[in-house]
């Protein structure tokens, strides 16, 4: 198994007064309560701890939010490009650039280009669709926002494989009348990519086109509903079965020496859920296109009256939730070396196995001493007992092609 | 007459709502679609036959696949202009359909007689840094309510009191809205230029109390419209129809029997 190493690069030093004030700790949140020399100490003590996971061989993960306390990572390629020259041996994964707040695809796929380059072929590529208070820090229109999505991830997809001298895409949302990035991508066809999602339709499409799906915070239930999705769609269309290799999953993670410390400091990343997640309701439910009208009953009344359809987000049914609840529900993994292993393993066998393990090893006001000394006890105490990927065959023989 | 029936045009099919007798007044509604049973659909129908459509995306109207720009809803409301009997219509638009009507009066003279723009959107008039048109979709419900409407707890949506069916409408209506007018948010820069083609008799209606886009805007925009004329409805906000459908009704007889 791979193991992943993310960390959003949170800023947790808003006074709690301020936030509870505040409509929103994302996009409208003054950034004068983000103080830069703090800043630059959280940027130099995150990126030290992905080059702690370079020198243990946990792969890293880049991200990116907008306009919030929940990230200081607004633009995932600029992180990337500081991964690919500083670290040496391990996989970087984006997860991803927000595709669908970008006006021009093109260039985001030179700027993954020139990682892939740069890191020698140690890109990996994953899309997520965004929403919510990133349509509105992003200017980018919420209504149509999935057909972007994928509109994008072509255009991206054709950039990296082209190599004949530029093409024309008219697309729907997308025109880019001359398109012939340099430098082309270091691997071939091109990095693999990966898609971060939970609602099974989108699982199925990543299915037929073979990407990785990843699911961040959605337990394992919703994992299995997507990953058995997947599974699903590509036996409809007559595609092989996918191995463990195109599934990963991703929750807040934090291994100590004993099962106390390991909940106790694990504990802390639920800040992440608990007080992050706060947006404003013109940015989340009453977002035109983020839920379909059909569920306007329930979104829009004070109380929703019984029997109404309910299409509740993900993260707002994890708003509170504490470490013991976190464990159950599988977000959270905490305890001591042979615990982890152990929640690890229950979540794999009940979503039917992941070759991806993206743990969220810091967070909130868990700290770089704490959150280097989980990374280390996570490389040599959990992971060499992971089981092995097994990989779904065409794939393998594109691999053994090349 | 049916509450609602449909009408198709170029093969796009409109929810309408039809009152009264005589000449054709075309209304566009603006974010929401007209209620059936709001009172100045009564009294603007003693005029002739109101004709109100719900457009492709709103009200119980099918929105056809690409469909999806204020440019395709100028050149439907262009094709209904073509279609309605007699010789002449009277277009009356309000708020974002206020825009549309701007933009049909522009580009079609021949079938028009009277123009009717009430608190309606679509240009730019103050500097780049000064939005003109409160952002509906991103200042929260509250400031939106406050900014709607002279008496938000008489007129504003209650959402706890509303059919489920009717918030479905809502919600259908802002999503649309929101697909249409999104970027540039609820303008068109040319449009300002393009004005002065309107040379049928035109009014400009508003709310004295409307906070989405202030009386000062109406003004300018009346001013672009040659020999157009600018009125104020008092205690009335964004919607002077609904709030003061009396005031609003004496306001456009006159004009539509002068």
């Amino acid at each position: 198994m791979q193991v992943w190493y993310h960390c959003e690069n949170v800023y947790p030093f808003v006074p709690q007064d301020i936030l509870d004030r505040a409509e929103s700790v994302r996009a409208s949140l003054p950034n004068k309560y983000c103080d830069p020399k703090i800043s630059a100490d959280l940027f130099e003590e995150c990126l030290d701890e992905h080059l702690l996971c370079d020198d243990l061989g946990v792969n890293v993960v880049s991200i990116e939010h907008h306009s919030g306390i929940n990230s200081l990572y607004g633009a995932s390629p600029m992180i990337l490009g500081i991964l690919a020259r500083q670290t040496k041996k391990v996989r970087i994964l984006s997860l991803g650039t927000l595709i669908t707040i970008r006006p021009d695809p093109v260039r985001v796929a030179e700027e993954y280009a020139t990682a892939d380059v740069i890191s020698r072929g140690r890109l990996e590529i994953g899309f997520v669709k965004s929403g919510d208070s990133e349509m509105v820090s992003g200017n980018a229109n919420p209504v149509g926002y999935v057909e972007r999505f994928w509109e994008a991830i072509d255009l991206i997809q054709k950039t990296l494989t082209s190599h004949e001298g530029p093409f024309s895409w008219e697309g729907k949302y997308y025109t880019h009348r001359h398109v012939n990035v340099w430098p082309p991508v270091y691997q071939r066809p091109h990095p693999p990519m990966w898609a971060a999602t939970g609602d099974p339709e989108t699982s199925a499409e990543l299915g037929r086109r073979g990407m990785i799906n990843a699911l961040v915070l959605r337990g394992p239930e919703a994992s299995k509903r997507a990953f058995d999705a997947y599974r699903a769609a590509r036996r409809e269309a007559g595609l092989s079965a996918p191995g463990t290799d195109r599934f990963a999953y991703a929750a807040l993670c934090y291994v100590g020496d004993t099962d106390e410390e390991g909940l106790q400091v694990g504990s802390k990343l639920l800040w992440f859920l608990n007080t992050s997640l706060k947006q404003s309701l013109q940015m989340s439910k009453f977002l035109p296109g983020r839920t379909p009208p059909e569920f306007a009953a329930q979104n829009y009344r004070s109380q929703p009256r019984p029997g109404s359809e309910t299409n509740i987000r993900p993260g707002q049914s994890l708003i509170g939730i504490n470490a013991e609840q976190a464990i159950a529900r599988g977000i959270l993994c905490a305890g001591n070396p042979d615990t982890v292993y152990r929640q690890i393993m229950d979540i794999y066998d009940k979503v039917g196995g992941f070759a991806h393990f993206i743990f969220i090893g810091r967070s909130g006001f868990l700290d770089h001493q704490e959150a280097e000394k989980g990374i280390r006890l996570m490389a040599k105490e959990v992971l060499p007992r992971l089981p092995a990927a097994t990989p779904t065959p065409e794939i393998r023989a594109a691999q053994a092609a090349e | 007459m049916a509450e609602s029936e449909r009408l198709l045009v170029n093969g796009i099919e409109l929810d309408v709502v039809r009152r009264g007798t005589g000449r054709a007044i075309l209304l566009l509604h603006g974010f929401q679609t007209i209620d059936p049973n709001a009172p100045f659909l009564d009294l603007l129908s003693r005029h002739g036959e109101v004709i109100a459509p719900s457009s492709p995306g709103f009200g119980n109207s099918p929105r056809p696949t690409d469909f999806d720009t204020v440019y395709d809803l100028v050149h439907l409301y262009l094709e209904v202009l073509e279609m309605l009997p007699g010789d002449n219509v009277t277009l009356v638009g309000f708020s974002f359909g206020g825009w549309l009507a701007a933009e049909v009066a522009v580009a079609c003279r021949h079938r028009l007689d009277k123009l009717v723009l009430v608190d309606p959107l679509g240009i730019k008039i103050s500097d780049r840094e000064t939005p003109d048109i409160l952002d509906i979709f991103n200042r929260s419900p509250d400031v939106v309510r406050r900014s709607s409407w002279h008496d938000p707890d008489r007129f504003a949506p209650n959402f706890d009191e509303m059919s489920d069916e009717a918030l479905v409408v809502y919600a259908r209506n802002r999503e649309a809205l929101c697909l249409y007018a999104w970027h540039p948010y609820m303008y068109n820069p040319q449009l300002p230029r393009w004005l002065a083609r309107i040379t049928v008799p035109a009014l400009v209606l508003w709310g004295a109390s409307d906070r989405v886009v202030t009386p000062d805007y109406g003004r300018a925009y009346s001013r672009l419209i040659p020999g157009s004329r600018f009125e104020l409805i008092d205690d009335a906000g964004h919607h002077p129809e609904v709030e003061q459908p009396e005031a609003f009704a004496e306001r456009v007889a006159p004009f539509l029997n002068q």
